[in-house]
């Protein structure tokens, strides 16, 4: 047990005492990096503040029922039901704690706004320029590309540390939730529009990211691999995903995008990756372009399941 | 047809073949065999006893409100039943499937539910909890509460009264065969737009939801319009606004808020039906489409919905902590005013259901200011409760011990809440299983009203109480399983479990699942406890007194028990804000009426009954997309409700000399007793 431990044992003590293991499998708290550092950050201040309130009122609500049972002949005041001063502090004092929480919270809107969070502009060195990498959530796969380095991973989703993410989100059939827990802000990915997210890690590290958004049949195995490793690293990686022999383009993409439960998230890499994909993906579903679910593949997705990686039959 | 659907179609049978029958999957024989047995043994007993004629007479065709209010409890006790079996199969198969190890059973590979099969377990959970529970229970409660508390003789009408109920039952009937015939939806209680869409759902399971829905929900508003006049209208005289126990103050704000808030569902679900059979594009992704729109709409409805269902709750704490700490409420006029705040600012709050969504920063610092307001007066009304109990002579019944815990779960529900309201918080734990947990907390303070007020109102209806011992253990039983299932689940949000997985990923959250899963156990006790309370008070009967807790202070408890079927024997005159405890300290608690006057109370009528099979009919029509069933029902519907506006004389009079007589031999008037045929009035002025 480190000290780190100490200063949260308030907020998971019982849940520890239930769980009966460290504290490790409780990813939220250990934020990575400055955005989750501060979503943290606020979560503790909110946290604290409210217990000013929570815990005086759950004392109160333990006590007085204890104190005024009839067999202890307390003090009884059969006709007593109001008084000024507690009518006025039962509002004044919710009012304070709330204006309290509203301070912070706005405070916290703007530092972690996934679309520009305000922590980020002072965290993130100015040398490099952000790396871009643009999600695509299909049913029901996460396909990361990389404009810039054209390449594109399937659910594994590898960043320099210490370099600045900016994300763009779109879905080609239903929302999903991109989700990393001790790494990103929640933001919901969606078909005919675009999100953005953005995220900086300074140390290596492994990460596991979810979809947070239900989306059908093959939802629970939309985690993904998420790898923070050295610059130098990274460009090792994107060299060898240059040179792979799979190519995407939007034919290939369409493909791709048909319904599919990638049981395990079972990793793809492609190379040569058609500029403008992205926005290609985003058109296309404004234009009314759906992958439809076969009716037989949410129905007979069990019996399918234990042959590992089934396909759905193209259908569109 | 101007949609394309997957599979066949006829034209008498529309979309239904025998393979919508699930003959092969073991649970559903299971469930069918458990639900055949239950109903072999109910129809059993009726043809049995010959108590089917009593049944059409006394409870179908009825339109006294306690009857009404107790069939609507009822209905709601059994979808609580199926919404809680329904629960122990999410955990079950949430403790089975984690980790990539995890064996299957029955053809899934993890755990033993296909996601398609969860997909639709926690669909109907949550439309079963919320819809078909839940809001019955509180309906119920307010039809049986609501007129004796204010002293009038029934609601405002009596018939449109049973026609909601017998909607609402109608709906929670289309649920209960979507287990049978066909599938549920798979999309969430919610309906997560663009999945209910028909690229993405083909089957019928999203019908059933959308058509359930609906026919419900307009039950909901004819008895939200109902509740509204009654309290505005029919008051006893003496009573004035600032005289109204606290109960009837939320029961108006709740239907306020019931009566705005559902047509915007109904609207919402109207245009996901164009959708779906039309082939329009409201909420589709593309062509115009705009599923945002659909979630705001859902949203717009559905954050209300949520006070609409709490603040009744507040009322029953409201009137339990006064009447067991033998005081007044404390701070009743900021009690009334926080129950409009919180009605009033649970309107402007539905954005915070998805901040996730990509809104600006400053309009989601709008509804995060809103949704933190709600605090305020919520702490008000806890400080109110608490300063009741303050200086008080507590006697700690059940109905107490609930309450007081209701006001826990509020704390603990409103400190996640809060954190939630905050997007820095938010968007870690959005959509994961501690969002869950928070609101299952609220959820459980619901819950928690409803048993306190079922306790605490029973001898009303029944005229005699539940039996302590066993509502104790039921108690302790339910505490002890919220506690295992609720704390664990929070933990698991803060270790990033996302919500509706049937496959859980990491295999340390193992112990977590396993303390969800005994908790799940101790439910299973306090449902057993239960039953077995409500068959120990049966069995015993003792008898209760009109003012069955002896230090009731409403209006309720003035009049007999069991409550005569025309409530008041004369319609009483109003002095206080609680009149029984104003009557008992002038020592006037036991002054008879001098005299009796006619009352006037309306006829049974078989009509509302029969609309609530064809609407159940029409909207089984809808779902199979058998044209001539659901304009057959709808047209029948049409038919009879202009015929019945042609009766102009309606309902009979109850004479002085009649009521002088039941009064002196209270038995034979009582609501559950047997009545004697009474002519109706067109057929007394004929003679």
């Amino acid at each position: 047990m480190n000290l780190r431990f100490l200063r949260y044992f308030g907020l998971c003590a019982p849940l520890l005492m239930l769980g009966g293991c460290s504290t490790d499998v409780f990813r939220l708290f250990h934020p990575t990096g400055p955005v989750a550092d501060a979503e943290y950050r606020y979560t503790l201040i909110l946290v604290g503040v409210m217990m000013l309130i929570i815990l005086p009122t759950l004392a109160l609500t333990i006590i007085f029922p204890l104190r005024y049972r009839k067999a202890r002949k307390a003090a009884y005041a059969p006709d007593w039901s109001h008084s000024l001063g507690i009518e006025i502090a039962a509002w004044g004092v919710p009012f304070l704690i709330t204006a309290v929480l509203i301070y912070y919270s706005f405070n916290g809107i703007y530092a972690v706004n996934p679309y520009n969070p305000k922590i980020l502009d002072s965290a993130a060195s100015t040398a490099t320029a952000p790396l871009k990498v643009d999600v695509i959530s299909t049913d029901w796969q996460w396909l990361f590309i990389y404009p810039d380095q054209h390449i594109a991973t399937i659910d594994d989703l590898v960043v320099p540390a210490g370099r600045r993410v900016d994300l763009r989100l779109t879905s080609t059939s239903v929302m999903n939730a991109f989700y990393i827990p001790q790494v990103a802000a929640m933001m919901d990915a969606m078909p005919a529009m675009y999100t953005k997210d953005a995220f900086l890690v300074n140390k290596p590290g492994t990460f596991t990211g979810f979809s947070g958004e239900f989306s059908g049949a093959g939802f629970s195995w939309m985690h993904f691999a998420t790898r923070v490793v050295p610059t130098a690293d990274f460009e090792n990686w994107v060299n060898q995903v240059q040179a792979s022999p799979k190519q995407l383009d939007y034919t290939a993409f369409q493909k791709l995008a048909q319904p599919t439960v990638n049981i395990g998230a079972k990793p793809s890499y492609f190379s040569h990756v058609a500029p403008g994909l992205f926005d290609k993906v985003v058109q296309a579903a404004m234009h009314g372009v759906v992958y439809n679910v076969p009716d037989s593949l949410t129905k007979g997705v069990a019996d399918d399941e234990g042959k590992a990686g089934a396909k759905a039959p193209a259908h569109s | 047809m101007h949609v394309d659907l997957q599979g066949p179609w006829s034209p008498l049978l529309g979309r239904l073949t025998l393979g919508a029958i699930p003959y092969t999957n073991p649970i559903l024989i299971g469930t069918f065999i458990f639900a055949a047995t239950i109903a072999l043994i109910v129809v059993g007993t009726v043809l049995y006893f010959r108590k089917l004629p009593y049944l059409w007479r006394e409870w179908l065709t009825t339109v006294d409100h306690k009857k009404i209010g107790v069939m609507y409890i009822l209905v709601g006790l059994v979808m609580l039943f199926r919404g809680f079996i329904d629960g122990v199969m999410m955990r079950t198969q949430q403790v089975l499937a984690d980790g990539p190890h995890s064996a299957g059973y029955l053809g899934a590979a993890h755990g033993y539910l296909p996601p398609y099969h969860f997909d639709q377990v926690y669909s109907a959970h949550g439309t079963i909890m919320l819809i078909f529970a839940v809001t019955p229970i509180l309906a119920g409660l307010g039809n049986i509460i609501v007129p004796l508390q204010i002293g009038a003789r029934d609601m405002a009408f009596p018939y449109l009264n049973a026609v909601s109920l017998w909607l609402t039952v109608a709906g929670a009937a289309l649920v209960m065969v979507s287990l049978f015939v066909g599938d549920f939806s798979n999309a969430a209680w919610v309906g997560l737009m663009p999945l209910a869409e028909l690229p993405y759902n083909p089957g019928v399971g999203v019908d059933y939801w959308m058509w359930a829905l609906q026919i419900a929900s307009i039950g909901t508003t004819f008895n939200a319009i109902n509740i509204i006049v009654t309290i505005v209208k029919m008051r006893a005289p003496g009573m004035g606004w600032f005289r109204l126990p606290v109960f009837t103050w939320t029961m108006l704000s709740t239907n306020i808020i019931g009566l705005t808030a559902f047509p915007v569902l109904t609207v919402a679900l109207a245009l996901l039906g164009a959708d779906r059979y039309l082939g329009t594009h409201f909420f589709t992704a593309g062509l115009g489409g705009n599923f945002m729109l659909y979630i705001d709409l859902f949203w717009i409805w559905g954050h209300p919905e949520v006070y609409f269902l709490m603040l009744p709750a507040f009322g029953v704490f409201s009137e339990v902590i006064p009447t067991f700490s033998e005081k007044p409420l404390f701070g009743y006029i900021t009690m009334v005013a926080a129950t409009f705040a919180i009605a009033g600012i649970g309107w402007s709050v539905w954005a915070h259901h998805f901040f996730t969504m990509g809104l600006a920063p400053n309009s989601i610092a709008f509804f995060s200011a809103a949704t933190m307001l709600v605090g305020i007066p919520t702490g008000v009304k806890a400080f109110n409760w608490l300063f009741t109990m303050y200086r008080g002579r507590l006697t700690i019944t059940t109905p107490m011990l609930w309450s007081i815990t209701g006001i826990v779960l509020l704390l603990v529900g409103g400190l996640t809440g809060m954190m939630l309201s905050a997007p820095a918080i938010d968007y870690t734990v959005h959509n994961s299983v501690f969002v869950v947990a928070h609101f299952h907390c609220m959820v459980l303070a619901i819950s928690a009203g409803i048993f306190s007020a079922v306790v605490y109102w029973w001898p009303k209806v029944f005229g005699f109480k539940l039996d302590e011992r066993n509502g104790l253990a039921f108690y302790w039983a339910f505490v002890i399983g919220s506690v295992l299932v609720f704390v664990p689940m929070f933990g698991l949000g803060l270790a990033g479990e996302t919500r509706r997985l049937d496959y859980l990923y990491d295999p340390q959250w193992m112990p977590l699942l396993i303390a969800e899963e005994v908790g799940i156990g101790f439910y299973f006790l306090s449902v057993l406890f239960f039953l077995r309370m409500l068959y120990v008070s049966l069995r015993d009967r003792v008898p209760a007194k009109g003012d069955a807790w002896e230090t009731g202070r409403t209006l309720e408890w003035m009049t007999h028990t069991p409550v005569p079927f025309y409530n008041f024997a004369v319609t009483p005159q109003v002095h206080s804000r609680d009149e029984l405890a104003w009557r008992r300290a002038n020592g006037l608690e036991e002054a008879k009426p001098d005299r009796y006057v006619p009352i006037h109370m309306p006829s049974n009528t078989g009509v509302p009954v029969i609309i609530g099979l064809l609407a159940a009919a029409f909207g089984f029509g809808l779902i199979w997309r058998i044209w001539w069933l659901s304009g057959v029902s709808l047209l029948a519907i049409m038919v009879l409700v202009i015929i019945r506006s042609f009766n102009k004389n309606e309902g009979y009079i109850l004479t002085a000399a009649e009521i002088e007589a039941m009064e002196n031999k209270i038995e034979t008037a009582s609501v559950i007793a047997e009545q004697p045929k009474r002519l109706p009035l067109s057929e007394v002025e004929a003679h």
